[in-house]
Order: structure tokens, then C-alpha cells, then sequence
């Protein structure tokens, strides 16, 4: 091989394919925008022209993106507070508690990770059909909860093992007693990772399908069984409204997230 | 045990409570009718191992996971290596498109995938009006839609496992063994490739582990043709109404998925990186 070869091979080409790799990330999922913006009613890009139709369509109440849209944030919304204040008091417990107990719980409450949710869609059909909780508000947001908690439990706890124990036994030592200790020793300290477990937790209720799809039928439509029924239907343009405006707010909420994180970075330096 | 300890046992009671009750009984439960319905016994699984229908569909389950864990690892590996190689400006710009795909929701990216591959779609749009092809292809609502979907749903997560793993390989033994004369291929094989290994084994782990039984993405792209375990359980429960053979799936699939990470678990390197997180 000779040396330029040599070079290419080592330095270009690894570059040129991982950019390639990116690429193939990134690229497919803008192709939603250009699509919504078609001016004809079937899934085409915008070669004759820009309408902005399509948008129009999912501010209609009777075409249903509405209130699915407002289904879903309330369900995530409970669900979110919920799960947090479940999760942040068992990791709170867990992290004074001395003994083998809450770490077994741990591994039991983070198996929705693992465990494949078309397993626990089976057992909660059967469970909500015997207490008549199928396609209900309640039942939709205790199995959020459920699957909401893990990233909570995992977040909070990251926070709690930066906590320094010491703070707890000057507390107790100054005899504060074990509900202010909770409250307002621990609490407050752990306010970062608490706010980002609500967050992870808001994010996986108001994502959730596989659970959903077999525990909500007519009654109670979120945003993804929405989208789910319309895909399966018919290939509507409104689809790629929808996929467009929650892609906006994807990326709007990660720059944001870039900034606020590059501002604390430069504010601790 | 003190009261300080008694009201932190009692922080744990609410999560153990609903984990236990809403959580681990109903799956219970579905292994529990996997033995009992529709009779008492091993039925459901002596139907299970001779359908030639279910067969057929656990055959493609493992074809899809294994072509999507190894396309997927490949490349997410080439990604995290050039990420630990690039300048930080570089870096910000690739981390971001690593991260729009992997927090948006998994139904606007299979939606996007449709988009391109259908028949009339954006990419066989381009390729006939181009002139490369007479015909359109069919690219989705077949194994390699699915493939596709599968890989780059699964490529953000593989990705960020990797490059966390890759970023933490101390950057002198790198030094040490290029002052010493070794040349780059050497040291990617010698060097970097053994120290990602742990890295490599938790995200392949994973990724077998969500694309066994991955519901949403071969549901869409394959749309029926393609039946995987999840949505042929899927179909037992909501129209066939098959709950022997279904739970009868189910179980299974926990128990491959258990067993797959049981063996992770007593491997060393997987078991410190599991409780990396733990205090």
C-alpha cells in the first residue's frame, strides 16, 4: 500500500463513514417537514407548492389531534408528579435505610427497563378487565406511573450518591428530627435530579404505545395511540403535521437543555 | 431499629407497594395462565413448540434481532469511535444528531421511514426520477424495512453506551503505545478494540434484548408481513383471543430475556458495569 493510500484508508475514511453514519441518523427524520408542508391531501413532497393546510387540520377539534394532544399532557402531567413522588421517597428510603431490602426492591423496580412492555400489556388486560379499568383515565395513568418510575428512581438516586452523609448526621446531631431531616435536609439537596426525574418521567408517559394500545380502545385516545390508529388507517399528511410539530419541540427543548447545561458549566468554572 | 430508620422503611413501603401489586403480580399472572387456560397443564406449550405459524414467527424474531444487533453495533461503534476522536465544536454538532432521533417519539420515526422507502416514497421518487431505477423498489413491508427502522431506533442508544465506555479508556495506555512504534491499525485492534469489549457485550445485551420484544417499529414497517413474537402476541390477545398461546409466548420471551441476562450478570466485567450505578 503505498503512503497516501495508507493515509486515506486511516485518516479519511473512518471520518467520512461515521459522518455518513450520522447522516443516516439525522437526515430521515427531517423528511417529516417537507412532507407536512405538501398542498395535496396524500403523502407527496411539496412539489407544487407550500400550504400550510395540514397544520390548519390538527387545530380542528372534530379531526381529534386536539384532544388527544391535551389527553396525553394530563396524563403525563399526573402521572409525571405521581411516579416522582413514589420514586424520590423510595430512593430517599433507600439510600438511608441499612439493610438488603431496598436493594432488592431496586432491581424489581427498575425490571420495566428490561422486561419487554408486551409482557406487562398482557397481565394488565387481564387485570384491568377484571376491575373494569380498561380504557380509563385511572387505569391508563397507574401503569404510566409504573413504567415512569424507573428512569425517576435512576435519576434521583444519581443525585442522592453525590449527597454527602454527613449532612444528615449534623442534622440528626442537632436534633432535627426524622421528617425535617427528609424534608428539608435531603430534599432540597436533591432538587436537580428530582426535577430531571419529572422530567424523564413526563417524557416516557406522554411516548408510551405498546401498554397503551391494548389498555384504551374509543373512550380515551392519547396522542400515540392517535398517531398509531392513523398510520395503520390511512397515510394522511396531517401525520406529518403532527410529526413536525413534536419534532420542533424535541429540538427546541434540546438546544435549550445545551445552553442552560453550557451556562451552569461556565457559572461552576 | 431506630425511628430515623423506621420512617426511611416506610419511604420504600408506597413503591413496593405499587411494584409488587400493579407490576409483578400481573406478570405473575400471565405466567400462571400460560399453565391454566384454557385447561390445567402443559398444553399451551406442546401447542407452542408445534405450530409451524409460531415457528415461523420465532424464526424471523431471531433473524430481525440478530441482523439488527450486529448492523447496529458496527455502526454505532464507528460513530462512538469518531466521537472520542473529534474536537469538542465537532463533537456538539454530531451529539446533537444523535440526540434528536433518539428522544423523539418511535412513532414519528417509523412514520419517517415510511415516508421514504413506500413505493411511492421520497427515496424511490428520486431514484426513478433520476434514472437509476425503471421500477420502484420495495423497500418496506418486508424484512429489510424492518431491519432498517429496527437499526436506527436501536443505533442512539448503542451509540451513548459505547461512547461513554470508549471515553473512559485512559488516553496514555494510546500514547504509550504509539511512542512504542505501534502503527494505527495496530493499536485500534490491540488496543481499543479489547478495552471496549465490556462496553461492546452491555450494548449488544441490550439491544438483543429490546428487539426480541420489540412491538411498535416491525408492527409499522412490516405491517403484518413481517410477525414478530410481540405483535404476534399482540394478535393473540386483541383479536384471536388466544390467552393460553399467548401467555404461553410471553413467558417465554421473559425467560430467554432473563436467562440473556443472567449469563450477562456472571460475567465480571458486565456485573461491574451493572452495579457501576449502584452505591
Amino acid at each position: 500500500m503505498s503512503p497516501r493510500l495508507r493515509r486515506i484508508g486511516e485518516r479519511w475514511l473512518p471520518w467520512t463513514l461515521a459522518w455518513l453514519l450520522l447522516a443516516f441518523l439525522f437526515v430521515p427524520v427531517l423528511v417529516v417537514v417537507p412532507v407536512a408542508l405538501t398542498a395535496k391531501d396524500y403523502l407527496s413532497l411539496p412539489t407544487s407548492g407550500i400550504s400550510f393546510q395540514h397544520f390548519a387540520s390538527l387545530a380542528d377539534w372534530h379531526a381529534g389531534w386536539l384532544p388527544s394532544i391535551l389527553t396525553s399532557l394530563g396524563i403525563a402531567l399526573a402521572s409525571s408528579i405521581a411516579a416522582t413522588c413514589v420514586a424520590a421517597a423510595f430512593a430517599i428510603g433507600a439510600w438511608v435505610y441499612a439493610g438488603r431490602w431496598p436493594s432488592t426492591l431496586r432491581i424489581i423496580l427498575l425490571s420495566p427497563l428490561i422486561v419487554p412492555p408486551i409482557i406487562y400489556a398482557v397481565g394488565m388486560v387481564r387485570l384491568w378487565s377484571k376491575l373494569s379499568l380498561l380504557d380509563s383515565w385511572i387505569g391508563v395513568t397507574i401503569v404510566h406511573v409504573i413504567l415512569a418510575m424507573p428512569l425517576a428512581v435512576l435519576a434521583i438516586g444519581a443525585s442522592l450518591s453525590n449527597l454527602d452523609p454527613r449532612l444528615v448526621q449534623a442534622a440528626r446531631s442537632l436534633g432535627a428530627r426524622p421528617p425535617t431531616v427528609f424534608g428539608r435536609v435531603i430534599l432540597p439537596n436533591i432538587l436537580p435530579g428530582t426535577i430531571a426525574g419529572a422530567i424523564l418521567a413526563f417524557i416516557v408517559s406522554w411516548d408510551e404505545i405498546t401498554v397503551t394500545l391494548f389498555i384504551t380502545s374509543r373512550r380515551l385516545v392519547t396522542l400515540p395511540r392517535k398517531i398509531w390508529t392513523s398510520i395503520a388507517d390511512a397515510v394522511d399528511p396531517a401525520l406529518a403535521a403532527i410529526a413536525t410539530v413534536m419534532l420542533v419541540v424535541t429540538i427546541a427543548c434540546l438546544l435549550l437543555r445545551m445552553t442552560v447545561w453550557e451556562r451552569l458549566a461556565q457559572r461552576r468554572s | 431499629m431506630s425511628s430515623f430508620q423506621r420512617w426511611a422503611f416506610g419511604l420504600t413501603v408506597p413503591a413496593a407497594l405499587l411494584t409488587i401489586c400493579l407490576y409483578v403480580v400481573p406478570i405473575l399472572q400471565v405466567l400462571a395462565l400460560s399453565f391454566t387456560e384454557p385447561t390445567f397443564g402443559l398444553g399451551n406449550y406442546v401447542e407452542m413448540f408445534g405450530s409451524a405459524a409460531i415457528g415461523r414467527v420465532v424464526r424471523t424474531t431471531m433473524i430481525v434481532s440478530a441482523v439488527t444487533t450486529v448492523l447496529t453495533i458496527v455502526m454505532s461503534y464507528a460513530v462512538a469511535f469518531a466521537l472520542v476522536h473529534m474536537r469538542p465544536a465537532a463533537r456538539r454538532v454530531a451529539l446533537f444528531m444523535v440526540m434528536v432521533p433518539f428522544w423523539v417519539s418511535v412513532l414519528v420515526r417509523a412514520f419517517a421511514w415510511i415516508t421514504i422507502l413506500r413505493r411511492n416514497g421520497v427515496l424511490n421518487s428520486a431514484l426513478v426520477g433520476s434514472g437509476a431505477i425503471a421500477e420502484p423498489l420495495e423497500l418496506v413491508y418486508n424484512q429489510f424495512g424492518v431491519i432498517v427502522g429496527m437499526v436506527h431506533y436501536m443505533m442512539p442508544f448503542a451509540i451513548l453506551l459505547l461512547y461513554a465506555n470508549l471515553s473512559e479508556i485512559d488516553p496514555r495506555i494510546i500514547q504509550a503505545a504509539r511512542s512504542l512504534g505501534a502503527r494505527p491499525v495496530t493499536i485500534f485492534t490491540r488496543v481499543w478494540l479489547p478495552l471496549s469489549l465490556p462496553g461492546l457485550a452491555i450494548a449488544s445485551l441490550f439491544i438483543v434484548i429490546f428487539s426480541l420484544g420489540f412491538l411498535v417499529t416491525p408492527a409499522i414497517l412490516g405491517a403484518g408481513r413481517v410477525l414478530m413474537v410481540a405483535e404476534y402476541i399482540s394478535v393473540q390477545i386483541s383479536s384471536t383471543l388466544r390467552w393460553g398461546v399467548a401467555t404461553a409466548l410471553s413467558t417465554t420471551l421473559l425467560l430467554v430475556v432473563g436467562l440473556l441476562v443472567a449469563v450477562a450478570a456472571r460475567s465480571p466485567a458486565l456485573r461491574a458495569a451493572f452495579e457501576g450505578g449502584r452505591r
